[in-house]
């Protein structure tokens, strides 16, 4: 009998404070494929909006914190390719000059996974018994898309649930105008850059928009909402745990 | 660019761009065009992504001996009866260009496309030297004589419709044109032909500069680089130093690449050599050759971190795919160069000080760096700048503050834990049908064309203790 | 020259302060050239119908018009028509000593008035006669010194006999090529210009090699395609089958 595999959730900020659900349905997902689920409870966040508005000296304090905080988990698990590619591209750099630390910021960069990531490549998941009816569509977030380079493992994943009709959406690829503070410095461009994405989404007559990355599903939701759409935003977590809001 | 239009916050420049529904149109369709044509290209070239890798690989190599291979161009042209100066800033390369027309009598010059001249504002200080600069490449034509300045690197016309060129044409021209594209090339061609052949200089910039033959190379479509380079007594080249290349076997990687990149063809209408000025057996071709090789900053980044945008190749693949740039067209940027690139080029050439606004003007979405032909990493460079922008305190006083405050509430999960219950507290009265509406001042940029998820009654923290 | 010793100087400081990004290599160069450019000619002398057949396939991709005679002698007829059918009466021509036919007494039968440049005619009347003479025709002939097959490009060396007018100025482009112009890749084009170079001076009379890739070509105005902008709005190439 192999032991279990034991991951410890690297919940992100936004995941904490504003999208806890998706956190919960990752636990009941992970528990159910057999995973042995803990939280180092005094994580915040993993110091992306300081590193990407050139805070680099104030990223590199947060990045520190969270190396010693995962230093003895067997696997990290994070439900955003933003947090995911922050800890293994760029941690080590911001490091670098702590030798002790860049040592370890390269540990946790090979330990890390983002969610999609880590059920396929670790867990091997090609089908899930999800209860869920419905066409979806799926946004590539860019830094998982294009930082992690990873488009396949988290449509292989919805399409392993067996009620889910996925349909590609066009210009899926494309950013959906979030950027982190960028949405706030340039609020008219990002939004302008939204209502292309959200034209594209309601042209596919999904039911829901499903993204890996908390800061998208920020965006998109909120502009969904905004325009009183019926399509629900949703994370990867929530289809495949059968957990998406009515 | 006009001082008074940078005056203007980046925020409303890219608001007027924004509202200007026939630029979004045209914006829309270009650069849909050239992205559907750049992909189709490189389909069709199984070994592109090797290609890529080499070219960007000549481009390092070249830049770690670049003294040397523009040591060896010179000597070469020189040895071909051309001439060689050195222009170490936009302004030594304007006089260069006006002393060299005044002393030879030139009246009119002809010019085919090139940024570099446009980055020294060539075409002011000649006028107001009495010299009058026309421009020959069509969309350049178009904008000279409408006073604008290009809003995208390769294609500088794209803002204006067929009926403002017809109407510009007819005015400036003489004469009623259709709003016809084929009419309009037509009355460019006949206008133009003539400047051709009573110019008394032509001046080019330069694609690439092949240091072991002292080749300038220019890419073109139209002809007009041809023109520029035959007709006239005098060819004048500006060429950044960055263009310059060891050899031709160098050369024909990025042929292989370059116009796949900017406009989806396999190579473009024209890609011309000029070795010097003309040879003692040719019937045609300029008397002079003069190659200004121009520095206005760049030598500045070769030890720098803005040291990849040195091999920038100015394609435009990048403008194409960017989410900003596709919204808000060239001019919004306010300087030369628009775009991804156009933000280092500008810091480059400028200071940091000019990119304070620009700096953000992009989600670091990536996909610039997807379609470098040359792979220049830009993400990682504006986060850079960025840097730069706080570690030279150009980013606002209050800007900085709030970072570090943010990164002191990050390093304290008790901060932190208390930040989110301070937050479900105050968020109260803006809560409507479950998110967030109307919220103030930075927030409210949020909130006034998109809803926000309200804090959780219970943080993910909270909940675990359940979940445990 | 202060102003080059102190540019190249400043350079010079800037690149000795960096080891640079990476490890990196400029494009490999044949270290015998004539012998890399020998090798690509026999590989050619073999290959020859299948690059002539992809350069059709490409030239009439970038809107080139292609032409197959027999052999030199039938050159001037096919020039004729393509005179004829655009209603062209007068040509230039490179020298015919180059060209390897001349054109002049089968046109002039059209009524078409040909001017042939001559190489050894380099004096400033001729050069002022000549640019006329090209700004007035209606169409132009060349040879092709290679003929690249991967993209459906014409690549013509200026010089003596061989203006780069020819190829420029009248609205329509006529190129004429055998089998033994025919290169494949632009790989090989790089061999080409490499041995080229190893004494240009000896093997180019001129100071320009142009890629003729199709027709002068914008998409300036609201991205609609036209031809013909400054250069040539038809190029058409006319294969010789007996070399």
């Amino acid at each position: 009998m192999a032991a279990p595999v034991r991951a410890s959730l690297m919940i992100t900020c936004l995941g904490d404070v504003f999208f806890p659900e998706v956190g919960v349905a990752m636990v009941r997902l992970l528990r159910g494929l057999g995973v042995e689920v803990d939280f180092p409870e005094s994580q915040t966040c993993c110091g992306l909006p300081l590193f990407n508005s050139g805070y680099h000296h104030d990223a590199a304090l947060v990045a520190a914190r969270t190396v010693d905080l995962f230093q003895h988990a067997e696997h990290v698990v994070v439900p955003s390719g933003s947090c995911a590619w922050m800890v293994k591209t760029e941690y080590p750099g911001l490091l670098k000059n702590d030798p002790a630390r860049h040592a370890a910021a390269l540990s946790l960069a090979r330990r890390t996974r983002e969610l999609s990531q880590f059920l396929v490549g670790v867990l091997g998941v090609t089908r899930l018994d999800t209860r869920f009816e419905g066409r979806v569509t799926y946004h590539d977030s860019c830094h998982l898309l294009r930082g992690l380079g990873e488009s396949a493992a988290p449509r292989a994943l919805l399409r392993a649930v067996p009620g889910v009709e996925l349909v590609e959406l066009p210009g899926a690829d494309e950013c959906c105008g979030f950027g982190g503070s960028f949405a706030v410095r340039l609020p008219e461009v990002s939004s302008a850059i939204l209502d292309k994405k959200l034209a594209n989404v309601e042209a596919t007559g999904a039911r829901c928009l499903v993204a890996c990355d908390a800061g998208c599903l920020m965006q998109m939701g909120g502009g969904l909402s905004r325009r009183g759409s019926s399509v629900k935003a949703v994370h990867l977590a929530q289809v495949l745990a059968g957990e998406v809001p009515r | 660019m006009s001082e008074g239009l940078l005056r203007t916050p980046l925020p409303e420049r890219a608001g007027a761009a924004l509202r200007d529904t026939f630029l979004q149109q045209a914006l829309t369709i270009a650069t849909t065009k050239f992205i559907d044509l750049r992909r189709e290209a490189f389909a069709g070239l199984p070994q592109g992504e090797a290609l890529r890798d080499r070219a960007r690989a000549i481009k390092e190599a070249t830049l770690q001996h670049l003294d040397a291979h523009l040591e060896r161009l010179a000597d070469n042209v020189e040895r071909l009866g051309g001439t060689v100066h050195w222009a170490a800033t936009a302004e030594e390369a304007r006089e260069i260009v006006l002393r060299l027309a005044r002393d030879r009598g030139v009246r009119m010059a002809v010019k085919s496309k090139s940024m570099a001249t446009e980055e020294v504002d060539l075409n002011e200080a000649l006028e107001h030297a009495g010299i009058t600069p026309v421009e020959t490449d069509l969309g350049e034509y178009i904008i000279q004589l409408a006073h604008e300045r290009p809003s995208h690197i390769i294609a500088p016309a794209i803002h204006k419709t067929k009926g403002q060129v017809a109407e510009l044409f007819s005015r400036e021209l003489g004469g009623r044109f259709e709003a016809d594209p084929e009419v309009l090339t037509a009355v460019a061609r006949k206008a133009l032909r003539e400047k051709f052949l009573q110019a008394d200089m032509g001046i080019t910039g330069a694609n690439f500069a092949v240091a072991e033959t002292g080749t300038v190379v220019l890419v073109t479509n139209e002809g007009n680089g041809r023109m520029v380079t035959s007709l006239p007594r005098i060819h004048v080249a500006l060429m950044g130093i960055e263009k310059v290349i060891p050899s031709m076997s160098d050369l024909v990687v990025f042929l292989a690449i370059l116009a796949r990149s900017a406009t989806g063809q396999k190579l473009s209408s024209y890609t011309t050599l000029v070795r010097g000025p003309r040879r003692p057996g040719e019937l045609e071709g300029p008397e002079e050759l003069h190659l200004i090789l121009l520095d206005n900053g760049r030598s500045r980044q070769i030890a720098s971190t803005l040291r990849e945008a040195l091999y920038c190749l100015r394609c435009g693949a990048c403008l194409n795919v960017c989410p900003v740039y596709r919204q808000i067209g060239g001019h919004a940027y306010g300087y030369t160069y628009p775009g991804p690139i156009g933000i280092l080029l500008t810091a480059m050439l400028k200071g940091n000080e000019s990119v304070r606004e620009l700096a953000h003007a992009s989600s670091l979405c990536g996909a610039c760096k997807d379609v470098c032909p040359v792979r220049i990493d830009i993400p990682r460079m504006l986060v850079e700048l960025r840097e730069h922008l706080d570690r030279e305190k150009i980013a606002p006083w209050a800007e900085r503050m709030l970072f570090r405050a943010f990164r002191r509430l990050l390093l304290s999960p008790a901060a932190f834990r208390a930040s989110a219950r301070a937050g479900r507290w105050l968020q109260r009265p803006f809560v409507r049908a479950g998110r967030l509406r109307g919220l103030p001042l930075l927030l409210g940029r949020w909130t006034r064309t998109r809803d926000l998820p309200p804090v959780a009654a219970r943080t993910f923290r909270e909940r675990w203790k359940e979940l445990r | 020259m202060a102003a080059r010793a102190e540019f190249l100087e400043r350079i010079r400081r800037e690149v000795a302060r960096t080891k640079g990004l990476f490890d990196a290599a400029t494009a490999p160069r044949p270290p015998r050239p004539a012998e890399a450019a020998e090798a690509i000619r026999r590989e050619l002398a073999e290959r020859w119908p299948q690059a002539l057949e992809r350069f059709r396939r490409e030239f009439e991709r970038v809107s080139g018009v292609f032409h197959r005679v027999p052999d030199r002698a039938a050159v001037p007829d096919a020039i004729a028509a393509i005179a004829r059918e655009r209603g062209a009466r007068r040509l230039v021509t490179w020298d015919p000593a180059i060209l390897g036919f001349d054109a002049g007494p089968r046109l002039a039968a059209e009524g078409c008035a040909v001017v042939a440049a001559r190489a050894g005619r380099e004096d400033e009347a001729s050069r002022l006669r000549h640019r006329a003479d090209a700004a007035a025709a209606q169409l132009g002939v060349t040879g092709a010194d290679f003929v690249l097959a991967e993209t459906g490009t014409l690549i013509l060396l200026s010089g003596a006999g061989r203006p780069r007018s020819t190829s420029l100025l009248p609205d329509a482009h006529v190129a004429v090529f055998g089998r033994d112009r025919l290169l494949e890749t632009l790989e090989q084009v790089g061999v080409m210009l490499e041995d080229l170079h190893v004494d240009p001076d000896a093997a180019m009379s001129g100071a320009m090699i142009n890629f003729i890739t199709g027709p002068s070509r914008t998409a300036d105005i609201e991205l609609t395609l036209t031809r013909g902008v400054h250069g040539p709005k038809e190029v058409h190439a006319v294969f010789v089958e007996t070399p």
